[in-house]
């Protein structure tokens, strides 16, 4: 488990008082029932489609990975080595739950889930990262995406 | 991750997150969010347990039909089953581990030992439909060939015009990993990730040899290639103290 306590003392120290942006807004948008929202799961592990580029260093851009990717086909590219990756090498649904998304639109839980989800790179600047997120903001609601579940590692 | 709930939110999309690090959530106060006490990589909790995962992403989900915010955390109550070693769990059969010996000698062991771990890599592939070897692009007997080479100081270049040199070690560093871990978990038993760990960097010829090329790496005088092995090759919880 990942209570701080478990950690080697330096490492949980090191991310308990990690610096972290301060926002000077709250936003807050609401929308329809569960049932009916269309739902985009984006990552921060770093993920890449084989054979496409992956994160070279902290980028701070995103990659793309379409709803019909395989498992097989989905790789980490993330800088840090201080998480585990044993259960994603199972079982890509323990940082990246497509299938379980998929479930729950099948069962009606959820609306639809969208065409094309998302990664960052984690370790990456915020700030950096921000233009990226904004333009990604777009390509979601092109795919009338209204929802997004944020899947850290 | 609360950073991108804010810019996301801000857009006009609502969004919910998973906390791994509560201090970092408190901290950003993104709009919804649900801490999990699982260890990090595993938001979701236990590979290969579909209800469990099913629980935890229904908790968040759920937080988006809530009007009481902003800002709401909340805590996930279970913890993950995987986290427990299995006791009935044996890696594959190598040889012992390497006495220490030269940079030489151990880059030989590292290049013998992975083609003793095919059979166990193919199994896993067999067993769970996947890798994630392929970071590098090179096969993972030419991965070891470029560690190894490293390791004996000959600085060979990236075979790749994307990478450089350094990160094309970190790749292939992360692919070697990577397959030894996924033929470590083969076959029967459900090991924690620590006891694979373990077996990594205490048991194998492997673990010797990105131990030895993070300290070979750190005495050089190239930046970047001191930045790569100091904090992207061994985990920082298996960091040996070289006294």
């Amino acid at each position: 488990m990942t209570r701080l306590t478990d950690l080697p003392p330096a490492q949980a120290k090191r991310l308990a008082e990690a610096e972290c942006p301060k926002f000077e807004t709250t936003p807050w948008v609401t929308g329809p029932a569960l049932s009916q929202r269309r739902i985009a799961i984006v990552s921060s592990a770093g993920l890449v489609v084989r054979g496409e580029m992956p994160f070279r260093g902290r980028d701070a851009d995103y990659r793309a990975v379409p709803v019909d990717t395989r498992p097989e086909d989905l790789l980490v590219s993330h800088i840090s080595i201080n998480f585990d990756r044993t259960g994603l090498q199972e079982d890509w649904n323990v940082a990246f739950p497509l299938e379980r998304l998929k479930e729950l639109a099948a069962d009606g839980v959820i609306g639809s889930v969208a065409e094309t989800h998302y990664s960052f790179m984690g370790a990456s600047d915020p700030i950096q990262m921000e233009p990226h997120a904004r333009e990604l903001a777009g390509h979601l609601k092109r795919d009338q995406v209204d929802s997004v579940l944020l899947c850290p590692v | 991750m609360s950073a991108l709930a804010h810019y996301l939110e801000e857009e006009g999309l609502a969004t919910v997150a998973i906390s791994l690090i509560r201090p970092q959530t408190e901290n950003t106060k993104p709009p919804r969010a649900l801490w999990v006490p699982f260890e990090l990589g595993r938001p979701f909790g236990p590979p290969g347990e579909a209800a469990f995962q099913r629980r935890v992403i229904l908790a968040a989900l759920g937080m988006l039909e809530r009007d009481n915010g902003p800002v709401i955390i909340e805590d996930f109550p279970d913890d993950d089953p995987r986290w427990q070693p299995d006791p009935g769990w044996r890696p594959p059969p190598i040889p012992a581990p390497p006495a220490a010996g030269s940079a030489e000698a151990l880059a030989a062991q590292l290049e013998a030992e992975i083609p003793q771990l095919r059979n166990a890599h193919q199994r896993w592939v067999a067993q769970y439909g996947r890798t994630a070897v392929g970071l590098c692009g090179l096969s993972i007997s030419e991965c070891g060939r470029y560690v190894a080479d490293w390791l004996c100081g000959k600085a060979p270049p990236s075979p790749r015009e994307a990478f450089s040199a350094p990160l094309m070690l970190r790749f292939a560093v992360d692919d070697v990993k990577a397959y030894y871990l996924e033929a470590a978990a083969a076959g029967t038993g459900r090991p924690s990730s620590r006891q694979l760990g373990d077996w990594l960097w205490n048991e194998t010829a492997a673990g010797a040899a990105i131990h030895a090329l993070r300290e070979a790496c750190l005495a050089s005088e190239d930046d970047r290639l001191k930045l790569i092995a100091g904090n992207f090759m061994v985990p920082a919880a298996r960091v040996r103290s070289t006294g």
